[in-house]
């Protein structure tokens, strides 16, 4: 397929919102989307292991599993180098800036368990992206989906103090406005970019 | 409900034992943040926020403190004993600092209505909205708690 | 059919085995700070493996710095002042450090990971502070809620102090309690005797310790302590002396007097010990003991709602109304108190009325 990266990218982000169009990434986001300072924190991260992983899981695809006819290990191999990515990005963000390491606290390890990051990966395999547009996927689902988070968390810091009925606090008011936004988003769709 | 690895310890701060032998949420098997909401709700509807209850329970402390833990009428309808005990404590929601130990409890001799709370108490009202689980030995009801004390 | 299984173990441990070789090699060159040297007051140096708090570093290395929350960052009292190598200012210090501490370099050593060098300064008085074992000797039942313990030290043997000063003693996991807990308490016996540790301890409603202490601890158990802490102790100058103290607060003037008595001293005291009942009374056979001893000791109990069937014959109410009469020169006069709360607030302000500046008592209390 020949879709211009940076096209993939702004797709990702809006029409192909890996968060409010295909409900991926669903349960950290309804838990950490109730502040808006770790909603950027780990929005960031998932960006950012997002685009890596979409990257090196394409590689490892293309070079190791399918020359070796072992493409039905992809589930377990995607997982092991997902996590074993986050575990070094900790490791590294530790060392280098710890002010960042404390920030970001425990959504470091979170990501691993996000179904975004391998919903992302196992996309790349089916869309038979090249390794660029694996990576502008990567790069443009995370963009997309720190946009969803950092959306709920802004109205959800609007409703802080508001009255709600009985039963609808947390969990059932945030997919109520997840799904009022999808339907936005969804409208996105409509939308073609002309090359 | 899945919580932040925060929240887990201060979920497992107020159970009995782990701060002070009761624990803060009595019979109360909800999550905290659940009793916290429910109490919220219930302030909206006295129309009163959870700093001025916080604010008026402090000065009924700090004017009983002085009274070498014995009973006195304050402004004439109150009759408040605060206990102070040696010692200080962390609060359960990993606020900063350490507060005092200690309990007051407080008569309102025009309708009878009484109440019974610790500094702890008005830091967590003052700070987080919590007023312990049903059941508890300190909890306080807001409609009781404003009958009381206003 | 077996080349196919041998061959997806092969890559599958192949790829899991780099993976973790890429982990563990980022741990050993990123994440290991190796030997660090940990600099006190130029005075003290250690060499301690980095990676660790620097609360946990100081700690393995018997330098204690006090904390009420066991290192996790939420009592606020592990403040020590870094000169250098303690890495930037940690967001989850920044609610316990005001303008000033922040531009002097405190910084809270539970939060401060020792990744390089570093030197810090520290009060002096901490280097004292050990930890130690002991075992319970003796529990002694004064009144219906207070019991006193000896407690034999064995692991150091002897403790270093000066009278009143406190220790933090641990409690055990009971059926009620599922954490260790620790608990200031000041020591009731003179410096001479250093080989125990004897406390007074009242019982406390819905009181973690005080429910272990009281219905838990036997004589013969193994308890844990650390100390001395505390600047409560007698100054050295002539000048009069105002004890003040209710309940257990006898604990530390026990010690104190102890230690005066022998000292031969000749500085005027009053001691005042406020309870509600006879009932509440304890040790006066002692004091009364040192009124005859020492060359000025007069000691005033004092009740505030004495049984209407005893014989009370002395003082009534409460002790700051009484300072009036005892105060000979407030200029001169040091004011020592240990008790509730409310008795140091309310005894406090008397003497503060009385023109007395110089007034002591343990923060914990």
């Amino acid at each position: 397929m020949d879709i211009n990266p940076l096209v993939i990218l702004l797709a990702a982000i809006f029409t192909n919102n890996i968060l409010l169009v295909y409900f991926l990434g669903m349960c950290s986001y309804l838990s950490v989307s109730r502040e808006i300072t770790s909603s950027i924190g780990l929005g960031m991260a998932v960006f950012f292991v997002l685009t890596f992983t979409s990257g090196i899981n394409y590689l490892i695809y293309h070079y190791i599993l399918i020359p070796l006819d072992l493409v039905y290990l992809q589930y377990i191999i995607f997982i092991i180098v997902i996590a074993a990515f986050v575990q070094l990005t900790e490791i590294v963000i530790e060392r280098f800036s710890p002010v960042l390491y404390y920030t970001l606290g425990i959504f470091l390890p979170l990501i691993t368990v996000n179904c975004a990051i391998l919903g992302v990966s196992l996309f790349m395999v089916i869309r038979q992206y090249s390794f660029i547009q694996s990576v502008a996927y990567g790069a443009g689902s995370g963009l997309g989906w720190l946009v969803a988070i950092l959306a709920l968390a802004g109205i959800r810091s609007r409703l802080k103090d508001k009255y709600l009925p009985r039963g609808m606090n947390n969990a059932a008011i945030s997919l109520i406005i997840t799904g009022i936004m999808a339907l936005a988003f969804i409208g996105f769709s409509g939308v073609a970019i002309i090359q | 409900m899945k919580q932040t690895p925060e929240e887990k310890k201060i979920q497992e701060r107020l159970q009995p034992g782990v701060i002070t032998l009761d624990g803060f949420l009595g019979k109360d098997k909800r999550h905290y943040h659940e009793i916290i909401t429910e109490d919220l709700e219930k302030l909206k509807k006295l129309n009163i926020t959870r700093e001025e209850i916080a604010d008026r329970l402090q000065y009924f402390t700090d004017l009983a403190l002085m009274n070498n833990d014995e009973e006195e009428i304050i402004d004439y309808i109150y009759r408040v004993r605060y206990i102070t005990e040696r010692g200080k404590i962390v609060s359960p929601f990993m606020d900063k600092g350490l507060i005092a130990k200690g309990q007051i409890t407080l008569e309102n001799i025009t309708n009878g209505f009484k109440i019974c709370w610790t500094p702890l108490n008005i830091s967590m009202i003052r700070n987080h909205g919590f007023f312990e689980g049903k059941g508890a030995s300190h909890r306080l009801e807001p409609e009781t708690l404003i009958k009381a004390i206003f | 059919m077996i080349v196919v299984i041998i061959n997806n173990v092969i890559i599958l441990a192949g790829i899991g085995g780099f993976l973790a070789l890429l982990l563990v090699l980022a741990d050993f060159f990123l994440a290991n700070y190796g030997d660090c040297q940990i600099d006190i007051n130029d005075k003290r140096q250690f060499t301690v493996k980095g990676g660790n708090s620097l609360l946990n570093s100081l700690a393995e290395n018997d330098v204690f710095i006090p904390s009420a929350c066991g290192g996790r960052g939420t009592c606020g009292l592990c403040k020590v002042t870094v000169k250098e190598g303690g890495g930037p200012l940690l967001p989850t210090e920044k609610p316990y450090l005001d303008a000033e501490e922040i531009e002097k370099g405190v910084r809270l050593s539970c939060q401060v990971k020792v990744k390089k060098d570093i030197f810090i300064t520290i009060p002096e008085a901490l280097f004292s502070i050990r930890k130690f074992k002991g075992i319970v000797d003796n529990i002694i039942d004064y009144t219906y809620d207070t019991k006193g313990i000896i407690i034999t030290l064995q692991d150091p043997a002897k403790i270093d102090f000066q009278a009143g000063q406190y220790i933090q003693l641990q409690s055990r996991k009971y059926p009620r309690s599922k954490q260790i807990v620790s608990r200031a308490y000041s020591m009731a016996n003179s410096p001479d005797r250093n080989n125990i540790i004897e406390l007074i301890i009242r019982k406390v409603p819905d009181g973690i310790m005080t429910t272990f202490t009281h219905e838990y601890m036997k004589e013969g158990d193994q308890i844990l302590l650390t100390g001395p802490y505390g600047e409560f102790f007698i100054r050295d100058t002539e000048a009069d002396m105002i004890f003040v103290a209710g309940g257990s607060g006898m604990a530390p003037f026990k010690g104190i007097l102890e230690d005066l008595s022998a000292k031969d001293t000749k500085r005027h005291i009053v001691y005042f010990f406020g309870a509600r009942t006879e009932k509440d009374l304890f040790l006066v056979n002692e004091m009364k003991e040192y009124e005859k001893k020492m060359k000025d000791f007069t000691f005033i109990p004092v009740l505030s709602q004495p049984d209407e069937d005893t014989d009370w014959d002395g003082p009534t109410g409460y002790i700051p109304p009484l300072l009036d009469k005892y105060v000979r020169d407030p200029k001169n006069t040091e004011g020592y108190l240990c008790g509730s709360p409310a008795l140091i607030a309310s005894t406090e302000k008397k003497m503060k009325e009385l023109g007395i500046d110089k007034i002591y008592y343990d923060s914990f209390g």
